[in-house]
């Protein structure tokens, strides 16, 4: 029930997440957290593509922050999803996200990137970002796929 | 210069986007206006044709996309070195199924034409590559490759010259095939970047969803042509045939509760037909 997922994915809603965690959590919808994409059609239109037959919302961060305790009652399962860790910071400042469990997958390389696992890849900004989130009672750990190895946030910023 | 505040004008309104105003008519994409002929629309689609040729790891089709869209990148500046940075732009990581990477193709051609902001066309490919590979590989190499594979193998079983047989095989499934990644180019150039809203439109799944009664059926047939054959395994009545397709069909359309006991069963009835046609 509630939020069955809390992911941290720049390819938002894909295979990995459709297929791999889809499957494996059942959800009756998708909540894609993301400023721009709450305000963009189009762009909400190609992420659709990506599901069959559950539902897809997008929500800019003020109101997802408003909504997360509605979503933790709700009798429908909700995969959340954004699209970097600045976002899932946003959404979880002041304490929103203490005592959930806040799962990474995919972040590419890119500019300023620095690899900490194969399928993620975090800017100095990421990983304050992280411990601000973690100090504030939220559980990070980065996992791609259901079966894959978790791997807890203090392994990930350990140099 | 006019032509593209033209674009941009409809774009920001509240009107028809420019996949409804395209409308049925999938060729009418006005493309002289565009300042993408007919030639170089034919030259990009011959190259999509191309799109797997050089995958690799770390980019999949990436160099594949940046190699169709060069004729059209040509068409768009004289200026070399634009030229080279638009190509470098697309050489990214992209990933779709190989017979819809047209239909990315064809968006990014109209979006480019259009003088779109590279975010833009940027946004567009890293929100298409995901349902590009899953419609795809549902509706492809789960539906239409074991349906055609399955109905020339039939068709050997029932009595077909294996020649045929093959050359049926090659026949449909290319048929298919040319025809998807030739309307898939042509739905992404007609709606650039409401792709999104065109393909939800074309439901792929649900062409999908309505083509796997018929692969299981052909499956149940070839089933019954295996078994009950002249040449078959063991020279029983081709009834069984019939009822090896109807067992399938009706598993498939009674949804994931029934497919299970149906295909017990067929197999079983499978089974049924050995053991007579062995003991007669």
């Amino acid at each position: 029930m509630g939020i069955v997922l809390l992911r941290v994915d720049e390819r938002l809603i894909h295979g990995q997440v459709v297929i791999g965690w889809g499957h494996e959590l059942r959800p009756d919808r998708y909540v894609l957290v993301d400023d721009e994409l709450a305000g963009s059609q189009w762009e909400q239109d190609l992420y659709r593509l990506a599901v069959v037959d559950t539902e897809v919302d997008f929500v800019d961060v003020e109101s997802a922050r408003q909504k997360l305790a509605e979503w933790r009652e709700d009798h429908r399962r909700s995969i959340v999803l954004t699209r970097d860790v600045a976002t899932m910071r946003r959404l979880g400042e002041g304490g929103l996200l203490s005592g959930e469990k806040v799962n990474l997958g995919g972040i590419h390389h890119g500019p300023g990137r620095a690899e900490v696992l194969r399928y993620l890849h975090l800017t100095q900004q990421d990983r304050a970002d992280l411990m601000a989130l973690a100090e504030e009672g939220a559980q990070v750990s980065a996992r791609d796929l259901p079966d894959a190895p978790k791997v807890a946030l203090a392994t990930l910023l350990e140099d | 210069m006019k032509r593209q505040e033209d674009v941009g004008a409809r774009r920001q309104g509240d009107g028809p986007s420019s996949a409804e105003m395209a409308g049925v008519d999938a060729v009418g994409v006005e493309p002289e206006a565009r300042g993408i002929s007919s030639g170089t629309r034919l030259s990009v689609f011959a190259r999509t044709l191309l799109v797997q040729a050089s995958w690799n790891y770390r980019t999949m089709l990436g160099s594949g996309v940046a190699y169709a869209l060069i004729p059209a990148l040509r068409a768009l500046t004289d200026d070399d070195d634009a030229l080279d940075e638009s190509i470098n732009r697309h050489l990214e990581h992209f990933n779709a199924h190989p017979y819809l990477a047209g239909i990315a193709v064809g968006a990014v051609v109209r979006l480019e034409a259009e003088g779109a902001d590279p975010t833009t066309v940027r946004k567009l490919k890293l929100a298409l590559r995901g349902p590009l590979g899953s419609l795809g590989d549902a509706l492809v190499w789960a539906t239409v490759l074991p349906g055609t594979a399955m109905m020339a193998l039939t068709a050997f079983w029932l009595g077909a010259p294996p020649l045929v047989a093959a050359l049926l095989f090659l026949l449909a499934f290319n048929v298919v095939h040319l025809w998807l990644r030739a309307w898939g180019f042509r739905a992404g150039l007609t709606a650039g970047r409401d792709v999104g809203r065109a393909l939800s439109k074309a439901d792929l799944s649900g062409w999908t969803r309505r083509l796997e009664p018929v692969v299981v059926a052909v499956l149940g047939v070839l089933c019954g042509a295996v078994v009950g054959s002249d040449d078959g395994l063991f020279g029983v009545n081709p009834a069984w045939t019939v009822l090896a397709a109807g067992a399938f069909v009706v598993g498939l359309l009674g949804g994931h509760r029934t497919w299970r006991p149906a295909a017990a069963l067929t197999v079983a009835a499978i089974g049924v037909a050995a053991i007579v046609g062995v003991a007669s």
